[in-house]
């Protein structure tokens, strides 16, 4: 991610907007693109000095091109090497022992008199003649752990252009989003994507359903309840690639401006950002994949959606496996529980006993049951794969009935 | 279920209790309802305050879940004797409840005060300090004095014991975990604390035993009074003036002009004529056009960042100096003997000084070793003479230099009262000279005096040497 300095946004009658490189606008950066990564693929042991001399020099003659741009590219650039940081202190080692060697003889004058015999070149010429290297190469090697000084190891950054395009701009949208006090995302899909990212990310949600697989979730911090903040807008930055390899979303970020007026950030996955992460898998287990390939999108009246309700109580979130709804409006939750261990037998029991207030069904494997075990209402054993006709009856009796009453355990 | 009380990250939240009872125990307290987790919620700074209010209503009961922060004991405590100022500092902090600001110019020895106090208060301590050098000195002035091997958190080291010395920024990140684990946290040079994020340290932690240090409380945004909130209310002041002459030595100033050499004079005057023609060309066209402007469009302009990168030569060209380098020739011959702190307004200038005299530089990616060593050499005159960038303009601790000179910096007061701060150790009866490098007819010049606005600077001598 980029410092906060580094940030290049415009701020356009309430709208925050991040700088954007795209083909349309910017077709000749590809070219940019393509000498930058050649001269840090080819800089082996140039200094970090003159790589950001050679990044500057690319762009010298381009009239649209912010300062904060350049050093942009190479701040993405550098987080790709591995410099010569001389962790084992040699130039600090070679320090002590020059400036020891000079201490006697101080001050080092230009002219020698009387008072003080001893010029700045004499004392450097016996200096080096005690090390045994020529002062060019000393004075050369003194501050070489400098961070300008550090001379580059390798560089790990690929050779795709249009990769290193897509990482700017999407590195400049999580710099705008380190003034974010609020997210707000409309989702229709990967609801258990987004908000396990969210939680790892430390935020809180707040859920609102708007449609029939449609939810509103608001992200912000702890503290958020109590003031404005943009505590957690870092947070927020590191959230957002989770959110740009999920489907079907839209981003309304609430951000503090910097001159404290409030704007919004605003940004769908119709924008075409990239995320360097992998999308989120379609289904969690090859068990619920063979399921949902079996029942087909929609069966005697039923349409089958995967992951498309959720349900929540303070900061506790559940995605069943599949929804059910039907023609007439009947709405059940189905949950596949797997073949895992102990542990995770347990946290789906607590989850489950959580919200049984909602109308779930829920497929347990034969061997999970204790022998001699009667089956409870709204539970559905399977031994291998689940079969449509079995979930099929299960859901008729609920529609008939008026409900999912399901025993707990 | 009875209420309970718990710690989560930087804030505090209250389970289990009605509007009703809030409003009957802590009024119109620090509480905001939070549907997300169903909890009255606050910031973590008011535990101190919530537990007096719980206390004062037995009748309800909440049970705290905060864990109570862990007692030390000393394997030794080699303190000197307080002096009676100092004597008077802790007892007006301990008075006001164990939380406050203590305001005493540099030397006049805040870190004695703060070790006084954590002797006394016994409990786990976090010193927050503002740069890497000065968590180090604390680290190494808390094992003189308790033989205690305190935890570090920062630069690039995560170290958590009952003692830990941090630095704001990383007491800033790390804070939401740390926040319930001491019962004391010392601020020095805490008129940094109120900055926007920097605050965040001293409200994500429930610390009921707060002590800021600092010479110059005042911020120019006037946000040194939320210290109040933050830590508590300024409980002991001592001006520089008190100070000057009874526990630091006197000094004089001398400010000494150096011009360019033709070389550099021309390509400044070339730059500057650059500056000058776009800058007029431009206001021609549009009133009140200021660097600002520049600024902005050369994003978008070839021309205009050309001229900024004008502006950045010349004040390159100052910075660095040749003719600086002659004066300091100069200095050092005229001190030849004694220890002279150099500070030089770039990186790029304390390197130079490094090499023209191969004298060692204590450098804001110095580490830690290295420093060590530096800063011994220089008190055991094994190093007469070091040069430092910003690293020492505040607090760190420098053995006894009676010369400083100033090749470069910025105008602000507080760097300035730092700075002489450093120079002006007690000894004897010697006095301090802090000299003044600046470059004739260029921005240098009026940085040097609106330096010397700030009282610490007194009337200056120029000499020409």
């Amino acid at each position: 991610m980029l410092t906060g300095d580094l940030a290049i946004v415009v701020y356009e009658r309430g709208r925050a907007l991040p700088d954007r490189l795209t083909r349309r606008t910017h077709a000749h950066y590809v070219g940019f693109t393509e000498r930058m990564l050649a001269a840090y693929r080819d800089g082996a042991g140039q200094r970090r000095r003159d790589l950001h001399r050679a990044v500057e020099t690319i762009f010298a003659d381009e009239p649209d091109c912010d300062a904060r741009r350049v050093r942009a590219f190479c701040k993405l650039l550098d987080d790709e090497c591995d410099y010569d940081t001389d962790r084992t202190g040699r130039a600090a080692k070679l320090r002590l022992r020059v400036f020891s060697a000079a201490a006697p003889y101080q001050p080092l004058v230009r002219e020698p008199d009387r008072l003080f015999e001893r010029s700045a070149t004499e004392v450097k010429t016996t200096i080096a003649r005690e090390l045994g290297r020529p002062w060019e190469e000393i004075e050369a090697a003194l501050y070489a752990d400098v961070i300008d000084q550090q001379r580059l190891k390798s560089f790990q950054g690929g050779a795709d252009p249009l990769a290193l395009l897509a990482r700017y701009n999407v590195s400049q949208v999580q710099a705008c989003l380190y003034r974010a006090e609020r997210l707000t995302i409309t989702a229709a899909s990967d609801f258990k994507t987004i908000l396990r990212q969210a939680k790892l990310a430390r935020l809180l949600h707040e859920i609102e359903r708007r449609g029939p697989t449609s939810y509103h979730i608001r992200l912000t911090g702890p503290a958020s309840v109590l003031k404005g903040t943009r505590r957690y807008g870092v947070s927020m930055a590191r959230f957002l690639p989770s959110l740009l390899a999920c489907k079907g979303w839209s981003l309304e970020a609430s951000l503090q401006a910097p001159w404290g007026q409030a704007v919004k950030l605003l940004l769908s996955h119709r924008d075409g950002l990239k995320s360097h992460l992998e999308d989120p898998p379609a289904f969690d287990s090859l068990l619920e994949e063979k399921f949902a390939e079996r029942f087909g999108t929609e069966r005697e009246g039923w349409r089958l959606v995967r992951e498309g309700s959720v349900i929540h109580q303070d900061q506790h979130v559940f995605v069943p496996d599949f929804t059910f709804q039907h023609e007439d409006g009947t709405e059940v939750l189905f949950e596949i529980v797997g073949f895992w261990t102990p542990e995770y037998l347990e946290q789906k029991r607590t989850t489950l006993r959580r919200f049984r207030r909602h109308q779930i069904l829920v497929a347990v494997p034969e061997r999970s049951l204790h022998d001699n075990a009667t089956v409870p209402e709204g539970y559905l054993v399977y031994k291998t794969a689940i079969k449509p006709n079995a979930v099929l009856e299960a859901l008729e009796r609920v529609r008939e009935g008026g409900g999912v009453t399901r025993t707990t355990d | 279920m009875p209420a309970s009380l718990r710690y989560d990250s930087g804030t505090l939240l209250l389970e289990g209790t009605d509007e009703q009872t809030i409003v009957t125990i802590f009024g119109q307290g620090p509480w905001t309802w939070d549907g997300r987790v169903s909890a009255w919620r606050c910031e973590a700074v008011y535990y101190a305050a919530v537990r007096a209010a719980l206390r004062a209503h037995p009748d309800h009961q909440v049970i705290d879940e905060v864990p109570p922060p862990p007692r030390v004991g000393w394997k030794q405590v080699n303190l000197p004797e307080l002096r009676p100022e100092q004597k008077q500092a802790i007892e007006a902090w301990q008075t006001a409840g164990s939380r406050g600001v203590v305001v005493m110019p540099t030397g006049t020895g805040k870190t004695e005060v703060a070790l006084a106090a954590m002797a006394e208060a016994r409990v786990s301590t976090l010193v927050v300090a503002p740069v890497r050098d000065l968590m180090y000195q604390w680290h190494r002035r808390i094992l003189a004095a308790f033989d205690y091997d305190a935890g570090i958190i920062g630069d690039n080291t995560f170290n958590l014991r009952s003692i830990t010395v941090t630095t704001y920024d990383s007491a800033y990140i790390h804070m939401p975990v740390l926040g319930t684990l001491f019962g004391l946290v010392v601020f020095d040079e805490v008129h940094h604390l109120p900055g926007k994020c920097r605050r965040e340290a001293a409200l994500l932690c429930v610390a009921p035993l707060r002590l800021g240090l600092t010479a110059t409380p005042e911020r120019s945004d006037g946000r040194h009074q939320d210290l109040d909130q933050l830590i508590g209310p300024t409980v002991f002041r001592m001006s520089v003036a008190e100070a000057k002459g009874r526990t630091l030595a006197d000094y004089n100033v001398v400010r000494v002009p150096v011009a360019l050499i033709p070389e550099e004079q021309a390509r400044y005057e070339e730059a500057s004529q650059q500056v000058r023609l776009f800058m007029m060309a431009r206001q021609k066209e549009q009133r009140g056009y200021a660097w600002e402007d520049l600024c902005a469009e050369s994003g978008k302009d070839p021309e205009a960042r050309g001229v900024q990168k004008c502006y950045f030569l010349m004040k390159s060209i100052e910075d660095r100096a040749a003719e600086k380098l002659r004066v300091l020739e100069d200095i050092f011959r005229l001190h030849a003997g004694e220890r002279v702190i150099v500070f030089a307004g770039s990186n790029a200038m304390a390197r130079d000084v490094s090499l023209r005299f191969l004298v060692p530089t204590l450098l804001s990616h110095s580490r830690k070793n290295e420093r060590l060593k530096v800063l011994e050499g220089f008190a055991a005159h094994r190093f007469p003479i070091i040069v430092a960038n910003q690293v020492l303009d505040e607090g760190v601790d420098v053995p006894e230099a009676k010369v400083a000179v100033v090749i470069g910096g910025h105008a602000s007061t507080r760097q300035a009262k730092q700075r002489l701060g450093r120079i002006l150790r007690r000894s004897g009866q010697a006095r301090a000279t802090l000299y003044e490098v600046v470059c004739e007819d260029t921005h240098d010049v009026k940085r040097s005096q609106q330096r010397r606005r700030s009282d610490a600077y007194g009337r200056p001598r120029h000499r020409r040497l």
